[in-house]
């Protein structure tokens, strides 16, 4: 298991090395003026000249590239061109906002299609199966805009149950301490039970229009796997012993059902930060998917290379805990 | 059609007139076509046949393990010690599958669960029908592995089924069959995924535990070698029917169905004179989506008659006018056929009286024999 | 009698073999209903971008302020936007481009991804795995944010539209390939022709191709359908083509989210046109997948 653990730990440096030079590429080698492209048409000479300075332009590439690496370990990601503040701390303080829409988004596609995909297998080729199958055609194919889209419109416009802007009335908890910028946990904190529920009210439309397609594959991968396994010889073996049938559905069909879905599952987080990007646009959520949004209007490019740096760790990270987590439950690879 | 006839007291299993059909995709497929056979405690029985032949599905039937939805009893009774499985609420053959009657399976690469350590598969084996605590049940399993042969059984129980090798699953598969004692084993395939050398072993220990604990056993092979030695009593099955049965040695003494003379003289033998020539079974094996008509095995017999397109003949005594004794050392010799193979026919393994040429196939049946006929005709 | 018997039993023989993966393939297609469904879609779909200069009541660009924001009538199907343009007429015509740019950068991505693929898979050792980590390195960056960050390197423009999603899914390709490449040359009849002497290349191109490919169509079809979705999403963060006044989908729903209260059919419509388009793909795939796999269990 730490053998296991060691390796994959050291077949993800290269792949870091290479994104390191691909982001180093992004900003040191802009196609055309570099000057002209990231501080605009109008930028003075003497800008220009500190940015060549700043950015050690004139210097071999190598160089560049080095120094590059080098503020990267220090956690120095760049600084904005529009605020000067650096992209790390930006980030940081965003990024809570992503994480927690990205949970709700999660926890909603697993606690929902989980459930759905067993039903579906339980009652294959029936009616449920049908409709179960038709939710996941749609989940797959309505993008997360046009939900949400959808979503605003039905539930805020016309029927006015839920908000759509935000993650919390502004007006309400202009007081409400920030702590660690997660609104579940802050309101918590704060013993501001009504500023809660009021989080949780704003997290519900964004969660379901990002946890869309999540939803949909989790809920089609989980009934595949669930009918996969249920054919198996050792299913077979388990009612041959004269199991009770929870038991052989439990022990025997789900605890080997589980590890595709868990695969599946992590390979949603990668869908979830991108589709993040979209909803946050929508429901003009703060989060650092809006940010690099914007940024990208700005030219404001270090930022755009910082926070897709960032993200790429994170999703490196998390794919790594997967894998380790699928070995864990596999013992097949666990004792290999 | 065989006759069904009232049930032996006595006897453990009694299958009679089982019909089992699969709906698929491609159609409606005729499994088992009403087979009867039974079975003695204590009693040996192999079911042998081409893959296709319905002797899996027979045994799966009886413990109602059919693959759901597609796989249907139409028809027919098992009774098990009085009780008609086919009838029976889920609850109470739940109860019977593992305590009474215990499976094994062909791959024992495929049958035990990969996650579960094999203590895991064992105790909960045991906990299903008794009330034993784990640690008693714990040790009722190193018992078990120790029986079938399995060293250090203490620290094997905690590995997982991929830790072992074939032969060894499958000794694990055998213990927790055997670990409540049951009074049927059926055995489906149990070597034929193994290494030669190993197959030896796995049948021996089989034969050692049934007869020590006077388990009846019902072995499902397509290998006549494997239920030589290991049975009293032989049926042999082709498309969902019984052709033949007999006791192991008549049969092998006296083969009188045209198909177990096939099959007899398509197996080399160590003991044949050199240079005589292996007689393959001519043609493919039957479409199981056509309902049957006429005796299956017509299309590919040397021996067959114009009554064999037309009709299916019924299982009967060889010797005409026997009683019908169903079980035991003195069970009857019967065959289904219309034109049974004599004793010198069966020794060659083709026709040899005067006169008779295969009869021709009617509208809308092929022939396989003359196919293969043809083609050599073209070739020569 | 030999003549007659053989061409008789040649004929029954014949008609119980089946007829090659291709056309058995395609009828199971279409016996294969959800296909049909979806097969119908595209038709729409590809229809609608055909024929937008015939069908299309008005041009694309053609409209006034006076008749902006109005709801769906007898004169316009599908209502007006902004800038009075028929909105009807500008979903016929962005169909266009997102068939465009949606089946050019898939074929971009499969051009690109499977020449890496089969390098890597063909070739194998030190190449494929260097082929990998630097497919690794584009994997690593997530979802849109890889055609994100292309785009914001490249400045906007169509044909840095369509490279921005060929890069991002040509992984997908090169690991589909290589993976096939990589099992067919562990299949027992590649082993075959490699122990008669057949060369590596005629070996990639006759044996193990071929039957790589069906694996490659099927997802090519389902990633078109994510691909005209990313399309979209771009057109909808304002990345998509460059000119404001193209009648890109997922443009058009830019717009439409300040005045979704007034006007609902600014997104309802482009919404309904990208979903129809994506299901149609993907009950292609689907159905493509469940009848070209010879073995597939439902």
């Amino acid at each position: 298991m730490l053998k296991y653990t060691v390796r994959r730990l050291l077949a993800a440096i290269p792949v870091l090395i290479g994104l390191s030079m691909v982001l180093f590429a992004f900003v040191h080698l802009l196609p055309g003026d570099p000057c002209r492209a990231i501080l605009g048409q109008h930028a003075t000479p003497e800008a220009c000249a500190r940015l060549r300075e700043n950015l050690g332009l004139d210097l071999p590439l190598w160089q560049q590239y080095l120094s590059y690496v080098g503020d990267l370990l220090r956690g120095d990601f760049g600084s904005s061109i529009i605020n000067n503040k650096p992209v790390l701390t930006e980030f940081a303080s965003r990024f809570p906002g992503t994480v927690e829409l990205s949970i709700a988004a999660l926890l909603f596609a697993v606690g929902v299609g989980i459930p759905l995909g067993r039903l579906a297998a339980r009652h294959a080729q029936g009616w449920t199966d049908g409709i179960v199958t038709v939710i996941s055609l749609f989940g797959i194919s309505i993008p997360v805009f046009v939900l949400g889209l959808v979503l605003v419109y039905v539930f805020a416009v016309q029927l006015q149950w839920l908000p759509t802007q935000g993650r919390i009335d502004a007006r309400a908890a202009a007081d409400l301490k920030i702590v660690t910028n997660f609104m579940l946990v802050d309101t918590l904190l704060a013993g501001r039970l009504d500023l809660f529920v009021d989080a949780v009210r704003h997290l519900i439309l964004p969660a379901i229009a990002l946890g869309s397609i999540p939803l949909a594959i989790i809920a089609r991968i989980t009934r595949a796997a669930v009918l996969d396994v249920s054919n198996e010889d050792y299913v077979r073996t388990a009612r041959a012993k004269g199991l009770k049938e929870r038991r052989v559905d439990d022990r025997h069909v789900m605890r080997n059902a589980w590890l595709p879905v868990i695969t599946v599952i992590g390979l949603q987080v990668g869908g979830l930060l991108g589709g993040a990007v979209l909803t946050e646009t929508v429901f003009s959520w703060t989060g650092v998917g809006r940010w690099v949004v914007d940024a990208i209007g700005n030219r404001d490019y270090f930022v755009v290379q910082g926070a897709v740096m960032i993200f790429a760790l994170i999703f490196l990270v998390v794919n790594l805990l997967v894998d380790i987590g699928y070995a864990y439950l596999n013992p097949r690879i666990r004792y290999s | 059609m065989t006759t069904v006839r009232p049930e032996t007291p006595g006897t453990l299993l009694a299958v009679r007139g089982l019909l089992v059909r699969f709906r698929t995709h491609d159609g409606l497929i005729h499994a088992v076509n009403g087979i009867s056979f039974e079975l003695d405690r204590g009693e040996r029985l192999g079911l042998v046949g081409e893959s296709g032949c319905g002797k899996s599905v027979t045994n799966l039937a009886i413990i109602r393990l059919l693959p759901k939805p597609a796989g249907r009893i139409e028809g027919g009774s098992v009774l098990f010690d009085g009780e008609d499985l086919v009838t029976m609420p889920e609850s109470d053959i739940r109860e019977i599958r593992g305590r009474d009657i215990a499976m094994i399976f062909q791959d024992p690469m495929t049958s035990l669960n990969p996650v579960l350590t094999v203590e895991e598969q064992m105790i909960e084996t045991i906990q299903a029908h008794r009330t034993q605590s784990k640690t008693e049940a714990r040790a009722r399993a190193v018992e078990l592995l120790g029986m079938v042969g399995i060293p250090q059984p203490e620290k094997r129980l905690r590995a997982y089924p991929h830790q072992f090798s074939g032969g060894m699953r499958q000794r694990v598969m055998i213990a927790m069959a055997l670990a409540l004692e049951p009074k049927l084993l059926i055995a489906d395939e149990p070597t034929t995924a193994l290494d030669v050398t190993i197959q030896a072993q796995v049948l021996e220990l089989i034969s050692t535990l049934t007869t020590g604990a006077g388990t009846s056993l019902i072995l499902i092979t397509h290998d006549l070698g494997v239920v030589a030695g290991m049975t009293d009593r032989i049926n042999v099955m082709y498309a969902g029917f019984i052709v033949e049965t007999a006791t192991t040695g008549e049969l092998f003494d006296r083969p009188s169905h045209p198909y177990t003379v096939g099959l007899l003289h398509s197996m080399p033998r160590v003991d044949e004179l050199e240079g005589e020539p292996l007689i393959p079974i001519e043609g493919r094996p039957p479409d199981m989506r056509r309902a049957p008509r006429g005796c299956p095995f017509a299309p590919r017999c040397a021996w067959r008659v114009e009554s064999c397109w037309g009709t299916n003949p019924a299982l009967t005594s060889l010797v005409e006018g026997a009683p019908v004794i169903l079980t035991g050392p003195a069970a009857t010799h019967q065959i289904a056929c219309h034109n049974p193979p004599t004793p010198d026919e069966a020794e060659l393994g083709r026709p040899t009286r005067a006169g008779h040429t295969p009869a021709p196939a009617p509208e809308g049946e092929i022939d396989e024999l003359a196919s293969l006929a043809a083609i050599a005709d073209g070739a020569a | 009698m030999s003549s007659a018997v053989n061409a008789g039993v040649s004929a029954v023989l014949e008609s119980r073999v089946s007829h090659g993966l291709w056309s058995d393939a395609f009828r199971r297609l279409m016996r294969n209903r959800p296909a049909i469904v979806g097969l119908v879609c595209i038709v729409v779909f590809v229809g609608a971008a055909i024929l937008a200069p015939i069908i299309a009541p008005y041009g694309p660009l053609e409209g006034t302020l006076a008749a902006r924001l109005q709801a769906p009538s007898w004169q316009h199907l599908m209502g007006t936007d902004l800038q009075g343009r028929d909105v009807f007429t500008r979903i016929l015509y962005g169909a266009q481009i997102s068939l465009q740019v949606g089946v050019i950068s898939v074929l971009m991505a499969l051009l690109m991804g499977g020449f890496v693929g089969a390098l890597a898979g063909g070739i194998g050792g030190r190449v494929d795995a260097v082929l990998m980590r630097a497919t690794d390195v584009l994997l690593a960056i997530p979802g849109i944010l890889l055609a994100i960050g292309i785009i914001a390197w490249l400045d906007r423009g169509m044909t840095q539209l369509m490279l921005a999603i060929a890069i991002t899914y040509s992984p997908i390709f090169a690991r589909l390939l290589r993976g096939s490449l990589l099992a067919l040359r562990e299949t027992d009849y590649v082993i075959a022709s490699r122990s008669v002497g057949a060369s590596r290349g005629r070996l990639l191109l006759r044996h193990m191709l071929p039957n790589a490919l069906t694996p490659l169509i099927v997802q090519a079809t389902l990633v078109l359908a994510t691909a005209i979705i990313d399309i979209a999403g771009l057109g909808f963060l304002g990345l998509g083509p460059p000119d404001p006044r193209t009648p890109e989908w997922g443009t058009m729903l830019t717009d439409a989210r300040r005045f979704l209260q007034q006007a609902p059919h600014l997104v309802l419509f482009p919404g309904a046109a990208i979903v129809i388009s994506a299901i149609g793909f993907n009950l292609l795939g689907d159905g493509l997948r469940e009848s070209l796999d010879p073995k597939m269990k439902r």
